[in-house]
Order: structure tokens, then sequence, then C-alpha cells
């Protein structure tokens, strides 16, 4: 059962002869609990396809059809709502509030969604103490290194108990250790929690770690390999 | 080949027979899936090295095991042993079986280079994948040597699959370029006139 599909998903900017075409008829399955690495070199239009499915920017023509319901059908509280509920979206900054803890940080989805802060706290705690953070809840970013950072970031990512996490270069500002921390965390994340990973990523070997590789090239889908 | 150094290596630690010696270097590259020398290489190479006279069979009265043959170092093993461990390892890169058949697919035209490329990149990566895989599994307590060949691989599968993009990028340019020529020469005795 496919999660997300794209049908002939095309993203333009501009228009006349100076219009770029970043995203050319991209048509991808994904199913539930996958875990999908999107790669190509820079401007190949991974990251438009990432904001694209997440939500974040409308297509030009073509359409995401997510959890059986396209994008385009739902208005802007739906989609807000949808994006909030349904996906988690982790950066390569990390993107947490320097000011907030970890658990803050981390519950910072279900605060802002309206959710009890008891709640919303014990659902924090609970995914960075699966992630090796129990002793560090209370500390902020910058006590916290790059990788754990980026743990604390995923913990937010997966607090509103979404099916889809979608990651745009995860492990673009760790080094090759914490990188590989990470990679295989977001593995766990589909493979121990069932939720379905797509992760944008121009690092061989951090795509190794996914279940599959679709490589873009000029916008174009030019290959799409199963490495389990 | 290595695994003759190897098995110096091994003697020099203690006298071992055939058998013990295959099971030492399983364990020392970690495992048959790394690298299966079969039992009978492990013999011709021990005969060998017998032969050349770098090791020796004990006496079968010392090695309290009279059905088995024990092998012990020679001094010339020795020094031979000294020789390889004060010398570098040249690592074989040129020559590739994927460069061979790239090459080929574009001087003979039978095959699209750039497919070619793809279904290279889709190994690798399957490769990487099962590497990382594997190197998860392992306790960085206990199996650190295994882990560290695995390190080396997965280097060497990511440099591959750099070097298949830049080649890739490049296939129209040496596509443009004149493919290299044979250069033929005459069979038998070169002429000893030089014509015209």
């Amino acid at each position: 059962m496919s999660l997300i599909q794209t049908h002939s998903l095309t993203k333009t900017y501009g228009s006349g002869e100076s219009a770029v075409t970043a995203l050319d008829n991209i048509h991808l399955h994904v199913n539930a609990g996958e875990f999908v690495a999107i790669m190509g070199p820079s401007g190949c239009g991974k990251s438009t396809l990432l904001h694209l499915i997440g939500g974040l920017d409308k297509p030009s023509s073509g359409q995401v059809i997510f959890d059986s319901v396209p994008l385009t059908e739902r208005n802007d509280d739906d989609l807000t709502a949808l994006r909030r509920r349904k996906m988690g979206f982790v950066f390569q900054f990390f993107n947490l509030i320097p000011v907030l803890s970890a658990i803050e940080n981390a519950a910072l989805p279900l605060t802002l969604d309206g959710g009890k802060p008891t709640q919303a706290r014990e659902k924090a705690v609970e995914w960075l103490t699966r992630f090796g953070l129990g002793d560090r809840l209370a500390s902020r970013p910058d006590q916290l290194s790059g990788g754990q950072q980026q743990r604390v970031a995923i913990a937010r990512a997966l607090v509103a108990d979404p099916a889809l996490i979608l990651a745009d270069e995860p492990t673009g500002n760790l080094d090759t250790r914490s990188g590989d921390e990470i990679a295989s965390l977001l593995r766990s994340v589909s493979k121990d929690y069932g939720r379905t990973v797509l992760m944008v990523t121009h690092d061989p070997r951090i795509a190794a770690y996914a279940d599959r590789i679709v490589f873009l090239k000029d916008g174009k889908m030019i290959d799409d390999t199963r490495l389990s | 080949m290595s695994v003759r150094h190897a098995i110096l290596g091994l003697l020099a630690q203690h006298p071992r027979h055939g058998y013990e010696l295959r099971a030492a270097f399983s364990a020392v590259i970690g495992g048959d899936d790394n690298w299966d020398v079969k039992p009978a290489q492990i013999y011709s190479t021990l005969n060998r090295l017998e032969e050349a006279g770098l090791v020796q069979q004990q006496p079968a009265e010392q090695n309290g095991s009279p059905d088995k043959r024990v092998y012990d170092l020679t001094d010339a093993g020795r020094q031979t042993l000294r020789e390889w461990f004060a010398l570098g390892i040249t690592p074989e890169h040129q020559r590739d079986e994927f460069f061979v058949k790239l090459m080929t697919a574009l001087v003979s035209g039978a095959a699209d280079p750039g497919r070619i490329i793809q279904i290279q990149r889709s190994l690798l990566y399957q490769k990487l994948h099962a590497a990382t895989t594997l190197r998860e599994s392992y306790n960085p307590r206990a199996e650190i040597a295994q882990i560290l060949l695995l390190d080396k691989s997965i280097m060497h599968i990511e440099a591959d699959l750099r070097w298949l993009d830049i080649t890739e990028m490049r296939l129209e340019e040496i596509k443009r370029q004149p493919i290299p020529r044979p250069e033929i020469r005459p069979r038998g005795r070169p002429r000893k006139t030089v014509e015209g």
C-alpha cells in the first residue's frame, strides 16, 4: 500500500524563456514503512521533491497523493494539520530553538497543536530516551553535540506520531561518525517503528542505509534501485 | 600473494600443523566470508615453502602428535618475513574489470556505456548497504578488526561511486575523443632495412 504517490509531478520556476524546470514529470510510489533515499547532484531537484511531498510548496502540474488524498484537494488549514500530525521534518541544521531544553524542543509539535503540556512532555521524554538522550533531557541545544541535537530533532519529528518523516540532508552538518549514527537511527525509525522515511542526501555512504535509492538528474528520475 | 607470508607470520608465533594454520588464518582476516582459503591451498603453500627452505617439519618425536606434520619456521623463513614487513604493499587499482567492460562497450558500440555505469552503481550501492548493515552487527568492543576491514571496503566503494559519477559526467567527452587504437607490430623479426 503506497503512502505517497506522485503523478507527473512537475515544478517550474519563472515563465516563458527564462523558465527553469526543477522537477520534470516524476512518478514515484513509496510504501508505508519504506526507507527511501533521494540522491543526485546539487540542483537536480531533490529538495524540491521533498518540499512538494511535504506540502511546503505547490506543484506546477501533476500531483502528490498522501494517504490516498491528493494534497491539492486539501485547503491550507487541512494541510497545516496534516503536516503537524502526519509528517515530521528533519533539517540539515537541526532547527532547534536555542532557549528551549531538549524536552521542550522535542515536545513542540504537540504543544503548538494545543496538546496537554504534561502529555507532550511524556511523549518527548519517551522518544528522547529511546534515542539515548535520557540523561540530557534538560540540556539546551548549545550544550549538546551536533549528533545529539539531530537526535532531539528526530525525536521532535516523531513526537506527534506521524506516518512520514522527511529528512533534508540530515547528516550534512555532522562528522562521519555522527552521520552514521543518525543514518542508522533513521533506519531504525523505519524498521523498528514502522514509519516511512524519505531522506535527501548527496552522501553515498548515508544513502546506503536506506532500502531504496531514487536518483534524480536535471529534475528527472533516472534510476530507482532497491538495496535490500 | 600474502597467504604464504601470513603462514610464515603465524609460524613465527609458534609451530603449527596445516589444519591449525587454516583456522588461524581465517581468524586473523576476520572469517571465511572475507577470504576463503581452502585447506588444499594451505597444504600446497606449505609444500612450496618447505621446498624453498622457508619452513621445516618438526621431527615426529618432538611434536607430540606423530600422525600430524607440524611445521616450524627456518632462519630463511624468518628473513623472508622480515622483508615482507619492511616493504609497503602496492594496491592493485589499475587492472580493473569494470573499466575493461566500460571501454569495451565504448569501443565496440555493443552496449550503452551509460547503462553500464547505472548497473554498476546499483550493484555498488547494494554492496555498500550490505557492508554498513554488517558493520552494525559487529560489537566494537570485541570485533574492532572486522569493523576496520569493513570500513576499508566501505571507503573503497564510496570512492568507486564517486569515480562512477565523474565518469558518467564526462561520458560525452570521452565519446568525442578518438578511440585508443592498437599499435600493430609486424610479426616475427623486425626488418633490418627501413622502407622509403
